[in-house]
C-alpha cells in the first residue's frame, strides 16, 4: 500500500519528517518496503501484514501514526445535505445469502454531472499508483485508498426496478466484468444482481458488471457499500484467478462497521465533484452485526510474557489510541502499576483479529518499542546435551579431517538414471511428484551419487586431487514409507601424496581407502567388534579386484572400491576415483560401546618376538584369507600380523605373487624361548600350506 | 512458497512431502518431552524455487525453541543478541520489529546493522550499499514467542509455561559472515571452496 505522506495529515497533526515517520512505523509493525520522494511529496510503501486489513488505507495508518507519537487521530464524520426523498423510496436491497454478504448499504444520488476530476483528487491518486477515470469513479477509489473500504457505484439508471438482490451464484453462471471479460461463476460466489435477481451485476468484494458501468453519460449514481465474507472473497478470487484492490481488502477481513461511514463519505465527495442531490438516509441491510468482543488483559500476565513492566498510562494510551477503550476492573483501581491491575477492553470493529490477552499484549509492546525490554539470558536450568550420536559423529569426523578428508554436503536431488547405476537390486527409489527437473527427479537412494558427481565436478574444473566425505542420509521407499538412513560416504580420486622436496608423488589406491577405513574402524575396536572385516566382494560398480564389502561384528556396514572403467568412462572421470559407503549407525553403537567397555591393558614386561615368512601365492588368495588362518590357530601370543613387502616379476613365477607377512607374539607370562616360537612357526606354516597353498622361498 | 512431493502409488494412505522449514521440530519436541525445553535442530530443508546466487531448492535451517515457565520475551531478545554478536561480532547493532507469524505472538523481524557497510547504508567507495539497499540494516530471519495456542496441541499449561522459537537460514547466515554471493558454491564442493575452510 502507497502511503502518501501529506494525505496521513488530513487526519493526524504529525510533525516528524517522512523518513523518521517510516522508521518509527517499522518499529511498531507495518514493514516498510521504500520510502520515496515524487512530485506529490513523499510517498511510503507499506508492506501491510495479511493480519492487518485496517492498515489498507490512510486512516488506518494514520491510527498507528497516532498511537506512536501520541497524537489525536482526527475522526471522519462526513455530513452531507441532503434532500427531501428518501433513498428508501428509491432503492430496495435484498440479501438472500447472510453468510457471504454480513452488510450493504445503498445511497442514491441524483443528477451528477460526470466530468474529469479536480487536480488535487488526481495529483492524490496518481501518487497512489490509481489512474483518473472521472470523478465519480475516482471517488470511489480514494474512499477506498482513504478508509480502506472499497466500494462501488453503479449507474443507478441501468439497475433494473432499482432492485438489489444479493445471492449465491447459480450453477453455469456468467458475469461480464467491468474488465470486460465473460467469467464462469460457481455456487460458492456472492452475486450483486438486479430486479428479480436474474442478471448479475457484480461479483460480491470482487469486481462490478460491466453492464451498469458509470460513464460520461450517467445522471444518477447508486452507491453500494458492503461486507462480504473474507473466506467466500479469497476462495472466489483465487478461482476466478482474479486479484482486486476491493479482493485485497475484503479477503483480508473489512470493518462492518465501516461499510456506512465509507458510503457516506463518497457522497459528500461526489455532491462535492459532481454536483446533484443525495436522498435522505441509507439503505442499510446488515444480518452481520456482531455486538464487540470484550478482551480483558492483566499486568501479571504482561510481565510473564514479555519480562519487564509497562506503565498504566502506556498501556492505557496505546490501547485507547488503538480503538480498544480499556477500562481498569481489578479492585486496585486507582493505584498507579498495581500488580493486580487488569484492563477490560472492547475489541473493535477494524481489528477481528485481536481475540485473546496475548494479542493486546502484543500491540501493547509494539506501540510501546521492543527495545524498551532489555535483553538477557535465560537461566539454565540442565546441562547441555547432544543427540545421543553427537558424540560419535564429531570423533569419526575429526578422525575423517585428519586423515586429509574434506568434510562437503550435497543436494539429494539426483537424476534417475544416475541413481539407477548405483541403486542396489530390489530398492525402490523415493521419486518426487513435481521435481523442477529431470535432473533433480529423485532423492539419491545411496550417497555414492551425490559424492561421484562431487568428483566429476571437481575433474570439470580442473582439480585433480581431492579427498571427500559426506557425512548425510540416503532415501528409500519401503512399502511405501519413506526410510532414511544415516550413511558416511567417501569419495577420493587424484594423489594421495603430493610430489614435495623429499617424496616423490603417489596415486591414491584402493589400499589407502581401505586404509582410512580401518582407521575408522578402529574407533569400534572393542570387546564387541574388532574393527572392519573385509569380503571380497562388492557391487558390480566397483572393480573386481579392488573392492570389499565391510562388515562390523555381525552386520554388514557397506562396500569400497574403485569405480569400474565402464562407469567412469560412462561419467566420463579420466582418472581413477575411489568410492565407500558405510551405514553409520551400527557404527556408532559399537564405538559407543567401546568407549564405554574400555580400560587399561598394562603394558608387557617381556619382549616380543618377530618372525618373517616370505610366501609365494597364487593370484587371487589375499592377504585377509592368510591373516584369518593365522588367526584361526588362536595362538594367544600373536600381538599382531601385517603385509609387509608385495612382489611379483622376476624369480616369482606367472599366476603368483610373493607376500612379506611379518607376524608379531609377545607373552604376558615369560620371556618367549626360541623352541616355543619354532612350533608356533611351524603350525603357521602347516595351515597356510594347507589351506591356502602357500609356499614358503627361500629367503 | 512450493513443496516437493514424493510419488507415492495411487490409494496410499497420506502424502509425503519435503518440509519446508525446521518448525515441525517444535511440535515434535513438545510431543516427546514436558517443560522445561530448549534445544536447537538444525537440517535440510526443501522449497521448490529455480535455483539463483540466493535460492537453492535445499538449504539448512536452524530451529530453536526454548519453553520453561520463566522465559520472556527478555530472555529471548537477549538469548539472540547473544548469538549475533557471537557470530558477527561484537560491534554489531541489533533490532526487532513487530512482525506477525502464525504460530508467534508477539512474531518479531530481526535485523542486524549492515555487515557490509557498518549500518551507514553507503557502500565503501560511496554510493548505496547494494546489500542492505541503503537501509543500513539486514533482515535476518523471524522468531517470537510461543503462541499460546500451540502449547494446547503438546497438552503444556499455557497459563504456566512460555517460551519463544526462531528458525534462521545457516546457509545465508554463512553467506552474510564470510561475503558469499553465491549459495550455490556450498553444494558444488569445488576443493578450492572447502580449503578456504579448513
Amino acid at each position: 500500500m502507497k502511503v502518501v505522506y501529506n494525505w496521513l495529515k488530513d487526519f493526524v497533526d504529525a510533525t516528524a519528517p517522512p523518513e523518521e515517520l517510516a522508521s518509527r512505523l517499522a518499529l511498531a509493525g507495518t514493514n516498510i518496503g521504500s520510502l520515496e520522494n515524487g512530485p506529490h511529496g513523499a510517498v511510503i510503501d507499506a508492506e501491510i501484514g495479511s493480519n492487518r486489513p485496517d492498515c489498507l488505507g490512510h486512516y488506518g495508518i494514520a491510527r498507528e501514526v497516532a498511537a506512536i507519537y501520541k497524537l489525536p487521530l482526527k475522526h471522519v464524520s462526513p455530513k452531507p445535505a441532503e434532500s427531501a426523498a428518501k433513498s428508501s423510496d428509491a432503492i430496495k436491497v435484498e440479501i438472500q445469502a447472510p453468510e457471504l454478504c454480513g452488510r450493504f448499504t445503498a445511497r442514491v444520488i441524483r443528477n451528477v454531472k460526470i466530468q474529469p476530476s479536480p487536480k488535487w483528487l488526481k495529483d492524490r491518486l496518481e501518487a497512489s499508483g490509481v489512474s483518473s477515470i472521472s470523478n465519480v469513479v475516482d471517488v470511489s477509489n480514494y474512499v477506498m485508498l482513504e478508509l480502506g473500504h472499497a466500494l462501488h457505484a453503479f449507474d443507478y439508471d441501468k439497475v433494473r426496478d432499482h432492485k438489489i438482490v444479493v445471492r449465491p451464484a447459480k450453477p453455469k453462471e456468467k458475469v461480464r466484468t467491468l474488465d470486460g471479460v465473460e467469467r464462469q461463476l460457481d455456487p460458492g460466489m456472492c452475486m450483486i444482481s438486479d430486479g428479480d435477481g436474474s442478471r448479475s451485476i457484480g461479483i460480491g468484494g470482487i469486481m462490478g458488471g460491466a453492464e451498469t458501468e458509470i460513464s460520461f453519460s450517467t445522471k444518477n449514481v447508486l452507491i453500494e457499500c458492503a461486507w462480504f465474507d473474507p473466506v467466500a472473497v479469497r476462495r472466489a478470487s483465487r478461482s476466478l484467478k482474479l486479484h482486486t484492490e476491493a479482493s485485497l481488502r475484503f479477503g483480508r477481513g473489512a470493518d462492518p462497521e465501516m461499510a456506512e461511514l465509507a458510503s457516506r463519505r463518497s457522497a459528500e465527495l461526489i455532491l462535492e465533484l459532481a454536483g446533484g442531490e443525495l436522498l435522505a438516509g441509507v439503505v442499510d441491510v446488515y444480518p452481520g452485526k456482531r455486538a464487540p468482543e470484550k478482551i480483558r488483559v492483566t499486568r501479571a500476565e504482561i510481565l510473564r510474557v514479555m519480562g519487564a513492566d509497562v506503565p498504566d498510562k502506556q498501556i492505557e494510551a496505546s490501547l485507547s489510541a488503538l480503538g480498544f477503550a480499556p477500562v481498569r476492573v481489578d479492585h486496585n483501581r486507582g493505584a498507579e502499576g498495581s500488580l493486580l491491575a487488569a484492563w477490560e477492553c472492547a475489541q473493535p470493529s477494524w481489528r477481528a483479529e485481536v481475540e485473546r490477552e496475548i494479542d493486546l499484549i502484543e500491540e501493547i509492546a509494539r506501540i510501546y518499542g521492543l527495545d524498551k525490554f532489555p535483553p538477557r539470558l535465560p537461566a539454565a536450568r540442565q546441562g547441555a546435551a547432544r543427540l545421543p550420536q553427537g558424540e560419535a559423529e564429531t570423533r569419526l569426523r575429526q578422525r575423517l579431517i585428519g586423515l586429509g578428508y574434506r568434510e562437503i554436503v550435497t543436494i539429494p536431488h539426483v537424476a534417475e538414471e544416475r541413481d539407477a547405476l548405483f541403486r542396489p537390486a530390489g530398492v525402490s527409489p523415493a521419486r518426487l511428484s513435481n521435481p523442477l527437473s529431470e535432473e533433480a527427479g529423485v532423492l539419491k537412494s545411496t550417497g555414492i551419487v551425490t559424492m561421484a558427481a562431487a568428483l566429476e565436478w571437481n575433474l570439470n574444473h580442473g582439480q585433480r586431487d581431492a579427498r571427500l566425505f559426506e557425512i548425510g542420509r540416503h532415501y528409500r521407499l519401503k512399502e511405501n514409507r519413506p526410510v532414511e538412513t544415516s550413511v558416511l560416504t567417501i569419495g577420493a580420486t587424484g594423489e594421495a601424496r603430493e610430489k614435495s622436496l623429499y617424496e616423490s608423488p603417489r596415486d591414491y589406491s584402493f589400499a589407502d581407502l581401505k586404509g582410512a577405513l580401518d582407521e575408522i574402524g578402529q574407533l569400534a575396536d572393542g570387546r564387541d567388534a574388532q574393527g572392519f572385516q573385509w569380503r571380497d566382494e562388492g557391487p558390480e560398480w566397483l572393480h573386481p579386484g579392488k573392492r570389499g564389502k565391510i562388515q562390523l561384528g555381525n552386520v554388514e556396514l557397506g562396500m569400497a572400491g574403485q569405480l569400474t572403467r565402464r562407469i567412469a568412462d560412462l561419467l566420463k572421470l579420466r582418472q581413477g576415483v575411489f568410492l565407500a559407503e558405510i551405514e553409520l549407525a551400527p557404527l556408532y553403537s559399537a564405538m559407543q560401546s567401546a568407549k564405554t567397555a574400555q580400560r587399561y591393558v598394562p603394558l608387557p614386561r617381556f619382549p616380543s618376538v618377530q618372525r618373517d615368512f616370505s610366501l609365494l601365492l597364487a593370484e587371487g588368495i589375499s592377504f585377509a584369507q592368510i591373516s584369518q588362518s593365522i588367526r584361526s590357530l588362536n595362538i594367544q601370543e600373536i600381538t599382531s600380523i601385517e603385509a609387509v613387502d608385495l612382489f611379483r616379476g622376476k624369480n616369482v613365477p606367472a599366476g603368483k605373487y610373493s607376500l612379506l607377512v611379518r607376524v608379531t607374539f609377545q607373552s604376558r607370562e615369560a620371556t618367549l624361548t626360541d623352541a616355543q616360537i619354532n612350533h608356533f612357526e611351524d603350525k603357521i606354516i602347516s595351515i597356510l600350506k594347507h589351506r591356502q597353498g602357500a609356499q614358503l622361498r627361500a629367503s | 512458497m512450493d513443496t516437493f512431493y514424493i510419488e507415492l502409488p495411487k490409494g496410499a494412505p497420506t502424502p509425503l512431502l519435503l518440509r519446508t522449514h525446521t518448525s515441525p521440530m517444535q511440535i515434535r519436541t513438545m510431543q516427546k518431552q514436558k517443560p522445561p525445553v530448549r534445544v536447537i535442530v538444525p537440517g535440510k530443508v526443501y522449497r521448490r524455487d529455480n535455483p539463483d546466487a540466493t535460492h537453492s531448492f535445499m538449504f539448512h535451517q536452524v530451529e530453536g525453541l526454548a519453553v520453561d515457565t520463566d522465559i520472556s520475551f527478555c530472555d529471548f531478545t537477549g538469548t539472540i543478541e547473544y548469538f549475533v554478536k557471537q557470530f558477527f561480532g561484537a560491534s554489531v547493532k541489533t533490532r526487532f520489529r513487530p512482525s506477525y507469524f502464525p504460530f508467534t505472538e508477539p512474531s518479531v523481524e530481526f535485523d542486524v546493522s549492515c555487515i557490509f557497510c557498518g549500518g551507514s547504508g553507503t557502500a565503501a567507495g560511496g554510493g548505496v550499499c547494494s546489500k542492505c539497499k541503503g537501509a543500513g540494516w539486514i533482515e535476518l530471519f523471524g522468531a517470537g514467542m510461543v503462541d499460546p495456542a500451540v502449547y494446547g496441541f503438546v497438552n503444556y499449561d499455557a497459563k504456566k509455561v512460555s517460551g519463544f522459537a526462531f528458525g534462521m537460514g545457516i546457509d545465508r547466515l554463512a553467506m552474510l559472515r564470510y561475503g558469499i554471493d553465491d549459495i550455490q558454491i556450498f553444494f558444488q564442493n569445488d576443493v578450492r571452496f572447502l580449503k578456504q575452510f579448513p
